[in-house]
């Protein structure tokens, strides 16, 4: 059966050199005009399955689709409905940013005038216009990203691959990317499809999330329907009467899945903690002790990660790719001025 | 195709305007060879005339009939320039992709052909201009009292310039495309210099670019009449100072042949072995 998503990953397979098996089956289907979140451990396999989902990289086995075209067959054709976003930086540095976008245009085989025009729109887009005559090695991390995604958007894609977007920049860079991001998705129905480090950007802007761990997917859905999955919310309660176990009574309350005391405290899982507190507050009540403290939480997505990886999620594994990459420029900077 | 190829081409046009460094140390090495290699060295024909070889003798055998050592070398060091000015070609497509930039154009539907023919067309421009650089301020030395410069002893017709440029353009094409390849399919710089030394100074040394040619021995002289660079420069020789030491009578066409031919093996290689490398799909 034909699938309608703007894209669609069927039984996706890579192995590396005969032996390493990066990814290993990966299946899912993205509706146009969603944002996908695409979330797992380093070395889990994102980097290589939006490369063969982008054309970048031949499946060992297995079939991607892009908007209707299959990845494998019309490679070219897919480049052109797509934009890519990497995770190292790949702004030209010796080029201005008006270069850099007018440069990209050509490639996606835009004429001169259509390219000046776009590249004047996107620079003012990404709030890059007052250092659009500037080389692009002189921005900071954040122009350097912004101008990236410009690029990315030259040619006006139906689709974005975006691979690790914010790393490297700081909270105000991330909510103003992802502020664009979202306003692209609602003007003009832009798939997105993105790996990310921050956890809490995939809870905020991902309608669905796949899960991905040594080349595999162990969980679809929306953050909220993972979150779900873990058994619901956990309600902390505290009563005046610590010695006594109450914890048979608690059980019994409808929703509730476990029970732990500890410390003459209780910790309960349950399907809604906004129904499970009040009657837990009446059970505890008419077994005669009062309760002194209660507090609600519901599970963050980086307890969904560990649930489902076995780890812990880590934002800071060394250098960002946007630091090795600027550090890289500086190097060729250095070595040009000697030659 | 055109769009992408002329995008890509303007940015090495403003990349190479941009690094005045590169374009200073190129235009260094043919002036240094030039002023003090070539003004230093000196052979005195007269000192070769024997009973059995008079001056022309002399001149033919040893110097192509050039009228001196140093307008033999001028035209030779043409063919030096255009290969020594190709290296670092390879080298940026390196860069580019330790920096992500080659990543770029890839994930972009540029055709292969575009992103290497606009790096040829932008690599072949710096060697072409060095050398015809090279042949000027040659021959304004002749003009300069107390230095030597080349001395052009034919009269050279359009169809000779056409066929001295050919050459200039075929050799600076053959190792902008040698090198760029190079470049294309090797990953680290350190590999890729090591490639190109190992093929740079056994080229320029088995040809009779600044050797003189009546000094070579028998071996190497059979060499390097089928060294790409030589075959350039005996096109430059052949149609500057006649065809008195080239006794096959062809004329400097039948070197521009072999250029062509080198240089058509060549970009057939080339093309295999780069649209295998840069195909859509890894």
């Amino acid at each position: 059966m034909q699938s309608t998503g703007a894209i669609v990953a069927e039984q996706l397979v890579k192995v590396y050199n005969g032996k390493v098996k990066a990814v290993q089956g990966v299946s899912f289907d993205v509706p146009p005009a969603q944002v996908f979140g695409f979330l797992g451990p380093n070395g889990a396999g994102k980097t290589t399955t939006v490369s063969m989902l982008s054309a970048g990289l031949r499946p060992t086995s297995g079939r991607a689709v892009i908007d209707g075209l299959d990845v494998a067959k019309e490679p070219e054709r897919v480049k052109r409905r797509i934009g890519v976003i990497f995770q190292e930086s790949t702004a030209d540095g010796d080029l201005t940013g008006r270069e850099n976008l007018e440069v990209a245009a050509g490639c996606y085989g835009l004429s001169r005038a259509e390219g000046r025009k776009q590249a004047e729109m996107l620079l003012e887009h990404m709030q890059l216009g007052d250092a659009a005559e500037r080389y692009a090695k002189t921005y900071s991390g954040g122009m350097r990203r912004r101008l990236e995604l410009a690029v990315g958007l030259v040619h006006q894609p139906k689709i974005l691959f975006l691979d690790e977007p914010t790393l490297g920049l700081d909270p105000q860079g991330r909510a103003g990317f992802w502020g664009f991001i979202d306003g692209l998705r609602r003007d003009r129905g832009l798939t997105v499809f993105v790996t990310t480090h921050y956890l809490d950007e995939a809870d905020t802007m991902c309608e669905r999330i796949a899960i991905i761990d040594h080349g595999e997917i162990v969980s679809t859905g929306s953050p909220n329907e993972l979150k779900d999955r873990l058994g619901g919310d956990v309600v902390t309660l505290t009563t005046a009467d610590g010695g006594r176990d109450l914890t048979e009574a608690l059980r019994a309350v409808p929703g509730v899945s476990t029970v732990q005391r500890q410390d003459g405290r209780y910790r309960v899982k349950c399907s809604s903690g906004e129904t499970f507190v009040p009657r837990a507050v009446e059970t505890i009540s008419k077994a005669g002790v009062g309760v002194t403290g209660v507090t609600v939480k519901r599970p963050s997505l980086d307890e969904v990660f560990l649930e489902f990886t076995g780890r812990e999620f880590r934002e800071d594994e060394g250098p960002t790719a946007t630091d090795r990459a600027v550090m890289l420029q500086r190097v060729q900077g250095a070595l040009q001025g000697r030659r | 195709m055109f769009r992408e190829l002329a995008a890509l081409t303007r940015r090495e046009y403003i990349k190479l305007a941009r690094n005045p460094q590169a374009i200073f140390t190129s235009l260094l090495l043919p002036l240094l060879y030039l002023i003090l290699f070539g003004q230093g060295f000196s052979i005195n024909p007269a000192a070769l005339v024997t009973p059995y070889c008079n001056l022309q003798c002399v001149l033919n055998s040893y110097f192509r009939g050039a009228p001196s050592y140093y307008s033999y070398f001028a035209a030779g060091m043409v063919g030096f320039v255009a290969v020594t000015a190709s290296l670092f070609l390879g080298a940026n497509v390196i860069f580019d992709k330790l920096f992500g930039i080659f990543k770029r154009t890839r994930g972009t539907p540029a055709p292969s052909a575009a992103v290497f023919g606009s790096r040829l067309i932008a690599g072949m421009t710096q060697p072409i201009l060095l050398a015809l650089f090279v042949l000027g301020l040659a021959t304004v030395f002749t003009h300069v009292p107390g230095l030597k410069g080349l001395s052009i002893t034919q009269s050279v017709g359009a169809l000779g310039w056409a066929e001295a440029l050919a050459a200039i353009v075929l050799l600076s094409g053959l190792f902008a495309t040698l090198f760029l390849t190079f470049g294309v399919l090797l990953e680290v710089p350190q590999t890729y210099f090591a490639a190109v030394n190992l093929i740079n100074l056994p080229v320029l040394l088995t040809s009779d670019a600044l050797y003189p040619w009546g000094t070579m021995p028998a071996w190497l002289k059979t060499i390097s009449q089928y060294n790409p660079v030589s075959l350039a420069v005996n096109v430059l020789r052949e149609t500057f100072f006649g065809t008195a030491a080239y006794p096959h009578g062809y004329g400097p066409g039948v070197y521009l042949l072999g250029l062509l031919a080198w240089t058509a093996v060549l970009v057939v290689i080339a093309i295999v072995l780069v649209r295998r490398a840069l195909r859509p799909l890894d």
